[in-house]
């Protein structure tokens, strides 16, 4: 996501206002919930929701694993955008005069409690589209023997697709997400889109017909706020439009894969296997002199490596 | 909010719906994403041409002796409906030249860049390529072109 502070923040206001949604379960209740939190430099939203529930209130409960934007299970409706909670600044929110920082739970997704939310059918409908490498013969991936080959180009056409940590926020953004829960939804389509074209893969006819529906690619209609919120810079929108493209040519009959990468097969030279010396000084705590002494150990190396 | 029992405890169901997120440009408050207010203008303009061609077909094949004809077409000639017309010009305007921007950027995946290795500051291809351009054009010349609209329709 656009940070427009990027790189210049100011200092956080001495103390924030954290309006929390919060919901209750067992009752069926909604409410929201104001805390004071003492700021300072650096102190991220998902510091601040940490803070109350140490300091002010247990019971508030929100869901976080990573604290450092890779896991992409903090996701919350920050002042009315989706962002990683860990990911935002205070001081990006907040500032001296409007002191006031609401945290809603994620939008399109169902509420489990307070700011956590289910992402059973965000999942299912990443599953549905096959994200993983599908081939013709399976036993090429199942019981690999060598890699693939692909270019560092081909590596970049999806590069930035397969960034995506399911944060679920392109999917809190998505106006038709908002009205139609069959939705597939940006992350899933992206992703359909990143396999569809990888060089690796041989699924793409089975893909394509699942996106190629009422609630599959066709229902976008490109307002792009999931590129604008995701936090890794994915740019589903993007991805979408491409998806697309290949499916309407695909039924005109004017698409089809131009390539598809080989297995990478054996080394023209084969590697030259060398005993490997365990080190004399410096012994590793714990290390046994007599036991590596009875149990050497072999290691293949390529001539070019062992020249250098 | 309608709510479903799961385990113990029940799922809050959590989704805007239809008419917010048909209605309001800001229902997500992002910057940089002028995208999401010509979604909003391209359904709010595409029900209100709906409205005129139903209401269009229903004068001209209701109307059929000429006396009926001259007398709606007298009750259809003051201000309001002349504001009302613009209102009709303006919507057909935006949506056609934004339809175009959408069939190429839809159909042909054209105006949303390539795939490149993120930098920050994180500003997606798409969000920075010829149909953020095309956009601003649509809206610069929809405005024009309504304006022209509004001349022809009242100066004459
Ligand atoms: S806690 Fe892992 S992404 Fe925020």
């Amino acid at each position: 996501m656009a940070e427009k502070e990027w790189g210049r923040l100011p200092e956080p206001p001495r103390e924030v206002v954290l309006r929390v949604k919060r919901y209750d379960p067992e009752r069926g209740r909604t409410w929201w919930q104001e805390y004071r939190v003492p700021t300072y430099r650096g102190m991220t939203v998902l510091d601040a929701l940490l803070w109350v529930k140490e300091n002010a209130d247990p019971s508030l409960s929100m869901r976080y694993s990573c604290r450092m934007g890779v896991c992409g299970s903090c996701g919350v409706v920050v002042n009315g955008v989706p962002r990683l909670a860990c990911q935002t600044q205070i001081a990006a929110v907040a500032s001296r005069e409007n002191p006031v920082v609401t945290v809603e739970p994620l939008h399109n997704h169902p509420v489990v409690r307070d700011l956590v939310t289910d992402f059973t059918a965000f999942f299912e409908k990443h599953r549905r589209i096959i994200p993983h490498i599908v081939r013709r013969d399976m036993r090429e991936v199942e019981e690999a023997e060598y890699e693939f080959l692909m270019t560092p180009d081909e590596h970049l056409s999806i590069y930035q697709y397969s960034l995506c940590i399911m944060c679920g926020l392109c999917y809190s953004a998505c106006p038709v997400a908002a009205s139609d829960p069959e939705y597939l939804g940006p992350q899933a389509l992206a992703q359909a889109y990143r396999f569809i074209v990888d060089v690796r893969d041989e699924g793409y006819d089975r893909r394509i017909a699942i996106v190629d529906t009422e609630h599959g690619c066709h229902r976008c209609h490109f307002a792009a706020t999931c590129s604008a919120v995701c936090p890794k810079d994915v740019d589903p929108a993007a991805a979408i439009q491409r998806l697309r493209r290949i499916v309407f040519l695909r039924r005109l009959g004017l698409w089809r894969k131009r390539k598809v990468a080989p297995l990478a097969g054996p080394l023209e030279k084969p590697l030259r296997r060398i005993r490997a010396e365990y080190p004399r000084h410096n012994l590793v705590e714990g290390a046994d002199p007599e036991r590596q002494a009875r149990e050497p150990v072999d290691i293949d190396f390529r001539e070019e490596w062992l020249r250098e | 909010m309608a709510s479903e029992e799961r385990g113990r405890g029940r799922l809050l169901h959590n989704m805007p719906g239809l008419l917010q997120a048909s209605l309001n440009p800001w229902l997500v408050r992002v910057r940089n994403n002028p995208e999401r207010l010509a979604f909003v203008l391209h359904r709010v303009t595409g029900v209100i041409i709906l409205a005129y061609l139903v209401a269009h077909i229903f004068v001209t094949s209701a109307t059929v002796d000429e006396a009926l004809w001259e007398s709606v077409m007298g009750a259809l000639s003051g201000p309001l409906s002349r504001v009302g017309e613009w209102i009709v010009a303006g919507a057909v305007i935006f949506h056609g030249l934004n339809g175009i921007r959408l069939i190429l950027v839809e159909f042909l995946g054209l105006g949303v860049g390539r795939p490149e290795r993120p930098k920050p500051p994180y500003v997606p291809p798409s969000l920075r390529s010829g149909q953020r351009k095309g956009l601003y054009l649509v809206f610069a010349l929809s405005l024009a072109g309504w304006a022209l609209a509004g001349v022809i329709m009242f100066a004459g």
